[in-house]
This record gives C-alpha cells, structure tokens and sequence, in this order.
C-alpha cells in the first residue's frame, strides 16, 4: 500500500520556518526542539562542501538526535561560554520553496542571520534544504534539518556557537 | 602581590618578553607578545620565516595534477601533485610579473594558466609556454629561469607534508625529533592506511596564535571551560577524569599531552556512547594492531589520547578521532585555521559515520566544546587590552606558574600544569630574540 499524498503549501511551509526563525532569534530552545520529530537530526557542512553523506568528509555541526539534544541543553546552560551572554540574532528566511520527492517533503529556503556580540556584527548567508514531515496533528516536524553556508570560509569571530 | 627577587634568579628571557623566576617558582609572558604588530612581524621573518611549516597531507591530493593553494606565514602557495606524481609545493605568484597565477582553491590540472600575459607552467612547474616568445633574447635560458618558483625545502613524514622557506634548516626529521614518532603512531593506526577527508572546517579566530598554542596544551582550562560538554560525557555514561595526565617537552618548540582520563578512542578504545557494534569493531581492531605491530607498540598507540604540537603551526589531536588542525597567524589578533579530519582508509559507512559525528561533536567552530575554547582565546584577547602599558609591575604579565614546582624538582608535568605552555614559550624566547622597539612593563616593582 502506498503512502497517502500528502500536500503542504507554500504558506504552511513559510509559517512553520517564520515561527522557527522567532523561536531561534529569542532564544526559546525547547520549543524549537519539538520542531523536530523524534530522531531528528541538524548537520552543517563545511564551507567547502560538495555534496558529500554523513560518512563522506567534514562537517561544522553532525548532530543525531542525541547531540541535538546535548545541544539545546548546552545552549541553555550558563556554563555555554561562548554563548553566554547570548548571541542577538535576527533572521531573513525567504524563498521558501516545497519540494515533492519520492522520499517526502523537503523544504527548500534562503536564510541571512545577522548575529551581533561583543560589539561586532556578522553576516551569515545560506540556504535551508529540511526533510520534513506532517505529524497525526497535521503539524509539520523536522526530520533532517540541514543549513548550507554560501561562505567561503567562516570569518574571524564568527564562530557557529548558535543555532544556523 | 608580594614578590622577592632574589639577584641572578630572574631569567628574562633575549627579548624581556619571558620572566622566569627559579627562586620563586613563576613563570610569567609580557602580555605585549599577542598584541605587538612589532613581535607579530618578527615571527613572520624570524619563525615563519626559518622553520619547518605543515603545508598538508598528501592525501589532499591523491592523483596527479591535483593541486591545493594555501597561504602559509602569509604567502600564497600551491601545493601539487605533478604530473610524474611527485609533491611539490610553489610560490603562488609568477615568476613574470607576480600575479598569483592559481586562483581557484583546488582542482587537477596538468597546467596552471597566469591570466595576466598567458605564461603556461605545468603541474610540475615547468614554463612550458609564453605568447610571443620571439621577443626575448637568448630565449631557451629566458624560459629555463622563469619556472614557477618553488619553496626552498619541501620533505613528507608519513604523508604529512612539510615546507621551509629557508633552504638552511635541518633535516625535517632532525627537526621533527620526538614528535616523528607520534606522527607514526597515528599513521600505524589503520592496516590499509589513513587518509585525510574531503571539508576542511576552515574559520578565524580573533586572538593571537600562540593563545590558540597555550589553549591545546593546557589541561587546566578542561573542566571549567568545557563543564557543557563534561557534563553531556557524563550522561552517556563516560566517566571523565584528569588523573595520571602528563605533559612532555619534546624539545626543539615540540610538546604534548598524553591523556587517559577523557576519552574513548574510536577503534582503540571502547565507551559507551559509541554502541554495541563498534565494541565487537574495536575489539577486532585491536587484536589485528597487536598482530601487526606487537603488542605493546599496539598498547601504547591504541591505550592513550594524545594532543601534540608540532612547532610552530601543527596541532594534532589523537583523541576520540583523528583532527590534524593548522594555525595560520594574519594579524596579532587574528589567526587562521583549518583542520582536516584523518581516518582510516577501511573503514565501513557505519564506523566513518560514527567517527565523523563523534569528532565533529567535540572540534570545530560548530561543536559542543570548541567554541567555547574560541571564546576564552577571544577573551583574553580582548582583556589584555586593560592592562597595555600599565607600569605597574606585574600588571601586564600572564602568570604560567601552575606546576612549576614540580618542574623544579624534576618531576614529570601533569596535563593540568602549564609545563607545556613553558616549554613553548621558551622555545619561542629563543627563536624570536628581541624585538626592536618593544619594551615590556618592568617585571620588577609589584604593586602591593
Ligand atoms: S604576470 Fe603572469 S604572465 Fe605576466
Ligand atoms: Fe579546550
């Protein structure tokens, strides 16, 4: 028996990341980790990526669900030095596009974060390429979020202590 | 603070920058060495200048033609696998007129094109072809002088490719010394080989090099800067310890620490955190080391974690995986880095997925402790700031007394001591000298 056919529009798509970007820019991590599904996981390649698997070469972040874990509950620590006091973020997603495949929905965006800390500014520009998936509830919920960096290299300070 | 000086017990060191004090038993850095431009230009001509650089490994290009560009002590080089398959490493600039000649960052090709006059040279460096060659007198010996040039001294340990600029420095291994055969003991670790991956995580770092040098060799900054990621050790189950942790001088600006207490190794040594299959993975592993190498070369590769530096730019960590990492100095408050992951060639999908999530958990601008080492050299980067020029006394120098006592009395250095960060800093003295025109705060005259 084949899967129901299931359809999300662009508007959903645009309301889920809009509400995650909030989330992300005022801190409340618990409630962006239940954007995911359970098992999910959040990768970063490097600068230099070219199209590799998570057994095919670097990564900045490579988290499976216990690390993403790991992650929000560091993040929310006093003792996350290089997060303490918090990044300001403040994120642009646009060009949010649904993508039907055969393996499910992915959500295809363009994102710009600007991060202000110690008194300097950094830019960061990429792109969101997330497998996704509608829950019993009709909730969309991560299942591989993924952010592609379009940097050639991260610039001094600007380390990626946040979620991107 | 109080401080007795007793005659002929203060070393400073050639350049005033280093005081130690074998009376006391302190240690202390003039804070002027991670913020002078003068000293930031000093080691450019007299370290970068005359040592031994780790360029990068040869797996980085495995066929011929593949070629790299890299800047190290701040010249753009092209790092190349000719076409006869020997490793070179040249001056990214053309003998003409001084354009860079290679502007992509990697690729394979069997020749490298200047876009400025058209000037061919091929993979090996050779100039092959110039437009309009009819306009040079004595043409064969023109061409013959204008190949790409290359570094003065380029020779390869265990696939780690090293260069100089200065064609008089001592054989790499003389140089290498003790740290030839750390470098050995990661290459031993698989049968088949072990290769460097594809994504360098390559980021900045606004502090100076050698805090980035000081923050690799200091076990004492573990516990309070990574509590995050201690504590997330903890929870899966591993039991995190600073015990029977050792530093070593491996001399010629050398050191290392040899840890048991913080990891579990990835085929060597099993945790829990790393599940059931790599256990049976881990096992096997071993038993082959053992059978290949011996049993107790296989111990002693296989038993410890270690973290060396190779003077002065290589930073190699063996601990729950293989991270070469490589510091590039661009300002006194800036520094370049990269680092590749090194694995074992034979290694199935699931074992490289789990090494690659595991390292990545740890290292890198992304991870779960790097960051916050990132944090602390920024920091103190900015805080030196407050005491620059103060003529206070000891106000503008960093204290590196933790275990100097021990270090007195001939005892081995604990990991959670700054013996290494000593070593280093005295070798540093050394290579450096004095720096006209920079002066640091009298050691003497402590403000009480
Ligand atoms: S500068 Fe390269 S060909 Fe003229
Ligand atoms: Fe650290």
């Amino acid at each position: 028996m084949s899967a129901p056919t299931v359809t999300v529009t662009r508007e959903q798509a645009e309301d889920f990341l809009y509400q995650e970007a909030m989330l992300l820019d005022e801190w409340h991590l618990d409630a962006w980790l239940a954007l995911f599904e359970e098992g999910g996981t959040f990768e970063v390649p490097t600068t230099d990526y070219q199209g590799w698997d998570r057994t095919g070469g670097g990564f900045f972040v490579l988290d499976d669900w216990d690390l993403l874990k790991a992650r929000v509950k560091r993040l929310k620590s006093r003792k996350a030095h290089a997060e303490n006091p918090h990044s300001r973020t403040h994120r642009m997603v646009t060009n949010v596009r649904v993508i039907r495949g055969k393996d499910g929905i992915e959500l295809k965006a363009n994102f710009l974060i600007n991060r202000f800390r110690d008194h300097t500014h950094h830019t960061y520009v990429g792109r969101y390429h997330h497998d996704v998936a509608l829950n019993e509830d009709g909730e969309l919920k991560f299942l591989h979020r993924r952010a592609y960096l379009e940097h050639e290299l991260l610039e001094p300070g600007a380390r990626l202590s946040f979620i991107l | 603070m109080t401080q007795t000086i007793a005659e002929g017990l203060v070393e400073t060191g050639h350049g005033g920058l280093i005081a130690q004090d074998w009376n006391a038993l302190t240690f202390r850095v003039n804070r002027e060495a991670y913020r002078s431009a003068e000293v930031f230009q000093a080691e450019r001509e007299r370290i970068w200048g005359h040592s031994w650089l780790y360029l990068g490994h040869e797996t980085e290009i495995p066929k011929k033609n593949d070629y790299k560009v890299r800047t190290l002590g701040g010249k753009p080089l092209i790092f190349v696998r000719g076409g006869d398959g020997v490793v070179r490493a040249f001056l990214n600039s053309c003998p003409h007129r001084g354009t860079v000649v290679c502007r992509d960052e990697s690729g394979n090709a069997r020749n490298f094109q200047c876009f400025y006059h058209a000037w061919t040279f091929n993979s090996s460096g050779k100039l092959s072809a110039l437009p309009g060659d009819d306009a040079y007198a004595e043409l064969d010996r023109f061409k013959g002088s204008m190949d790409l040039r290359p570094v003065a001294k380029l020779d390869i340990h265990e696939g780690f490719v090293f260069v100089s600029f200065d064609p008089d420095v001592p054989p790499l291994l003389e140089h290498l010394g003790e740290a030839a055969d750390v470098l050995s003991m990661a290459a031993e670790q698989s049968a088949t080989g072990m290769t460097t991956l594809p994504g360098i995580q390559r980021y900045g770092v606004k502090g100076n090099w050698k805090l980035a040098v000081e923050n690799a060799m200091d076990g004492y900054h573990f516990s309070p800067t990574h509590n995050t990621f201690v504590g997330y050790l903890r929870e899966t189950g591993f039991a995190v310890t600073d015990d029977d942790q050792y530093a070593y001088d491996l001399g010629n600006g050398h050191s290392m620490l040899v840890l048991t207490g913080h990891n579990g190794r990835l085929g060597m040594l099993w945790e829990p955190r790393f599940g059931e299959a790599e256990k049976a993975r881990t096992e096997a592993n071993r038993k082959a080391m053992a059978q290949r190498l011996g049993q107790e070369r296989a111990d002693t590769i296989g038993d410890a974690s270690r973290i060396l530096f190779v003077w002065p730019n290589l930073l190699f960590f063996d601990l729950e995986a293989l991270t070469i990492r490589q510091l590039e100095p661009v300002a006194p408050g800036r520094t370049d880095v990269r680092a590749w992951q090194y694995v074992p060639t034979d290694e199935d999908d699931e074992a490289r997925a789990m090494r690659l999530k595991t390292m990545t958990s740890f290292v890198g601008p992304g991870g779960l402790a790097t960051p916050d080492d990132i944090e602390a050299y920024e920091a103190v980067q900015r805080g030196i700031e407050a005491s620059k020029g103060d003529s206070r006394g000891f106000n503008d120098w960093s204290d590196m007394s933790r275990g100097m006592e021990r270090e007195a009395k001939g005892e081995k250095g604990r990991s959670i001591d700054e013996g290494a960060m000593r070593s280093f800093w005295r070798h540093w003295d050394q290579s450096l000298g004095k720096v006209p025109g920079v002066t640091a705060t009298s050691y003497e005259g402590g403000n009480e």
